[in-house]
């Protein structure tokens, strides 16, 4: 097909706006982000210098930024397989089981994620209180004997991270599992269940397959969010060097005054989401089944 | 070929639009910077002169709303000069952004030892005025010379000469005396004294304990609140003399007796701190820590004077009643010691209007400015204003009467170095994991040690 003059006119211009826009506020600092990282400069100082990779190399020797890129990877891989456990179940529960009050359940576990995580953080702070905090309350009446867990120091306080993230993500991923899961005709469910298939066997073989496409997705915006959503929580959380990931060394180190340095550090992240966005969706590749 | 042309066209297109965006966005720098300086105009008559003046908005703004602006209007009258005020709990990220852009406020009144660090970076990058010329100038209003209204001492110090080489920088501003804070009434009921030693301190923790399991020695609200603690401690166990060897990172200056009694008082506290602290030592929690102290589950903590009125509307065991007393003595015999807490005002390098900001930075000694600031609760280091105070502050401040000695000075300034943490992640966030019982010791010491070692090479000055 060939595009009249003016079509293409046309098109150029619908798109032009958006381009700008991403072209100004996306590739322009991510460029500059990269060019930052090799210079030595303070955030509010004109004065720059030149140091090539020396940020870098200073990077890879630093333990606190090692520690809080594991803390990150430790984040990434647990809370991902847990919400998406959970996420998958709760979705396949609630569509494909009869259960009253589905609306309910809904938008009780859709609830958490319009909460700011300043909230959450106080309803947390409230949960994980030491003294007669709502955990070791009902831990105490279970055991019967005063449960002391100090959940926001070491060494539960990853755990604690943990448990809030999962708590503020399920229901999102739910709702979206709920909408492709829907989408299956149940005619389908109808004849394997005909043909004898329990109620696991269709979830595994008619369930998964079909909404695979849509996990892919997810998994892998899922893993971009987290890097940021790990360091709102723990910043919002517990105490500066408690549990810190990789993007708060990024602003511990531009409060130190050390602008270039932080950049390095975004730059190794950066690079880090991309690459591991791009290994799951590899790893996750099947062969897509119509329906 | 026609596709070629009309994806040319389209190209040429977008691209001279991304000009046009580019020099729109070029000029929008400035932009948001003139939202927040209405008019700066570039070479204004001395009569239109309009300055920006940014001050944290404290406890002390909380407890008399609109005083800054109040001082700001005494000032317009005196001397004809605009005042632009922006005055915010969140300082930084106020005008954090518009600096970054290159739009800086004329007078900044923020302290160092903010998480943020925002003070701690101008000064690392030499990005701030000298003021020392203020000193001498006349009060706006008065017939008065600046230093002389300044108590003797208070400019000498590295808190307003950050790199020791006489010329001040900073202005001092609000002090406070720092110490423990613990329940009078508690005291009082059980007929305790307030430990003078150290000995006696650990005396009286064994002794609280006996009475009740729950009653544990100390706390703190967050590791932040050791500086003031930490400066007390080598002052009243070193002197002046330690002191300034420690605070500029001396060779060998944590291998001396004098080093290994501090870490030791240190590590000794920790244990004898109520576990629940670490894991409420965050900024969300750490007003639970501080409510440690009201329901007697902790006897002392370090603190300043606010925190009367930041716990004002909190419940407390009955009876309490807030008691401050210096540190303890190293030895019996010696006196306590007392961390002086001082705020500064200070001018950036590039303010664009230099004059007008040293006079308005001169106008905040006059006896206006002092008047409504002391309505705040907030005390200049101006004699005779100390005498006016009222109340559980009258108390704070008659701490240096009553024999401690005064300490003042901060850790000194050094180059930002990669992998080199900040005075507050070597020195004091490892209090938490000494409570916790992740850090030794011993590991505490020599990571002090190294970091000192890398500190000293980079001092500024």
């Amino acid at each position: 097909m060939r595009p009249s003059k003016s079509r293409s006119r046309f098109l150029a211009l619908c798109i032009a706006p958006a381009a700008i826009l991403y072209f100004l506020f996306m590739i322009l600092p991510t460029f500059n982000v990269f060019r930052m990282s090799l210079f030595e400069r303070g955030a509010y100082s004109p004065k720059e210098t030149f140091v090539g990779m020396a940020n870098f190399q200073a990077l890879l020797k630093d333990t606190k930024f090692i520690t809080s890129m594991q803390n990150t990877i430790l984040l990434i891989v647990v809370v991902t397989i847990v919400t998406f456990f959970f996420a998958i179940v709760f979705a396949a529960i609630l569509t494909r089981e009869n259960i009253r009050g589905q609306n309910f359940f809904r938008i009780v576990f859709y609830i958490p994620n319009i909460l700011s995580v300043v909230v959450i953080a106080g309803i947390f702070s409230a949960i994980y209180k030491p003294e007669n905090g709502m955990l070791n309350s009902i831990l105490s009446l279970l055991s019967g004997r005063t449960v002391m867990v100090l959940w926001k120091d070491q060494p539960m306080v990853i755990v604690s991270v943990i448990i809030a993230m999962v708590w503020q993500a399920i229901g999102y991923y739910m709702v979206m599992y709920m909408a492709s899961m829907a989408a299956v005709p149940v005619t389908l469910y109808e004849s394997a269940g005909l043909d004898g298939a329990g109620r696991l066997t269709q979830f595994f073989q008619l369930t998964l397959p079909l909404i695979w496409t849509n996990i892919r997705t997810t998994l892998t915006f899922f893993i971009i969010s987290t890097i940021n959503m790990a360091f709102l929580f723990v910043k919002a959380m517990v105490a500066k060097g408690m549990a810190d990931v990789g993007l708060s060394f990024m602003y511990a180190q531009k409060d130190a005054g050390l602008y270039g340095y932080s950049m390095a550090a975004g730059v190794v992240i950066f690079l880090f989401s991309f690459l591991l966005s791009a290994l799951v969706n590899w790893v996750t590749r099947r062969e897509v089944l119509e329906m | 070929m026609k596709k070629f042309i009309s994806l040319l066209l389209a190209l040429t297109l977008v691209l001279s639009m991304a000009a046009c965006g580019g020099n729109s966005g070029g000029s929008s720098t400035p932009a948001p910077a003139g939202s927040g300086t209405p008019d700066t105009p570039a070479p204004p008559p001395a009569e239109d002169v309009t300055i920006t003046v940014a001050a944290l908005a404290s406890g002390y703004e909380e407890a008399y709303p609109g005083m800054w602006k109040e001082v700001c209007d005494a000032f317009t009258a005196e001397t004809g000069i605009k005042v632009n005020l922006i005055c915010d709990k969140n300082l930084e990220d106020v005008i954090g952004p518009s600096m970054q852009g290159g739009d800086f406020p004329d007078v900044i009144h923020l302290a160092t030892g903010r998480e943020k660090g925002l003070t701690e970076q101008f000064i690392k990058d030499r990005n701030i005025a000298e003021i020392t010329d203020v000193l001498s100038m006349t009060i706006p209003g008065e017939s008065v010379k600046v230093s002389d209204k300044i108590v003797g001492g208070f400019t000498d110090t590295s808190v307003t000469n950050p790199y020791g080489d006489g010329k001040t920088y900073l202005a001092p501003m609000f002090y406070s005396p720092c110490g423990l804070f613990y329940n009078a009434g508690l005291f009082e009921e059980k007929g305790w004294t307030v430990p003078a030693t150290w000995d006696e301190m650990w005396e009286l923790a064994d002794k609280a304990k006996a009475e009740d399991p729950n009653m544990y020695l100390f706390t703190y609200p967050t590791t932040g609140y050791f500086d003031a603690f930490l400066y007390a401690l080598m002052y009243s166990v070193g002197g002046a003399d330690f002191f300034n060897k420690a605070t500029t990172y001396s060779e060998g200056i944590w291998d001396t007796p004098e080093a290994k009694q501090c870490f030791d008082i240190i590590a000794k506290l920790a244990s004898y701190t109520n576990p629940v602290t670490p894991a409420q030592a965050n900024d969300q929690d750490f007003t639970q820590n501080q409510q440690l102290v009201l329901d007697n589950k902790a006897l002392f903590m370090p603190n300043g004077t606010w925190i009367v009125g930041e716990m004002k509307d909190a419940p407390r065991a009955d009876g309490f009643k807030w008691g401050m007393t210096a540190l303890p003595a190293a030895k019996s015999g010696g006196s306590g010691a007392s961390y002086c807490w001082l705020e500064q005002a200070w001018i950036p390098a590039e303010a664009p209007n230099l004059d007008a900001a040293k006079q308005f930075v001169a106008f905040l000694y006059s006896d206006k400015a002092c008047a409504v600031f002391a309505k705040g609760g907030a005390v200049q280091p101006v004699p005779g204003l100390t005498d006016n105070l009222e109340g559980d502050n009258k108390l704070f401040y008659a701490i240096y009467d009553n024999g401690a000695d005064a300490a003042m000075g901060n850790f000194a300034a050094y180059e930002a170095v990669a992998g080199l943490g900040t005075v507050r992640e070597v020195f004091l966030d490892p209090v938490n994991g000494l409570v916790n019982g992740t850090l030794t010791e011993d590991q505490w010491i020599s990571d002090v040690k190294a970091a000192s070692d890398q500190m000293r090479a980079n001092l500024m000055g």
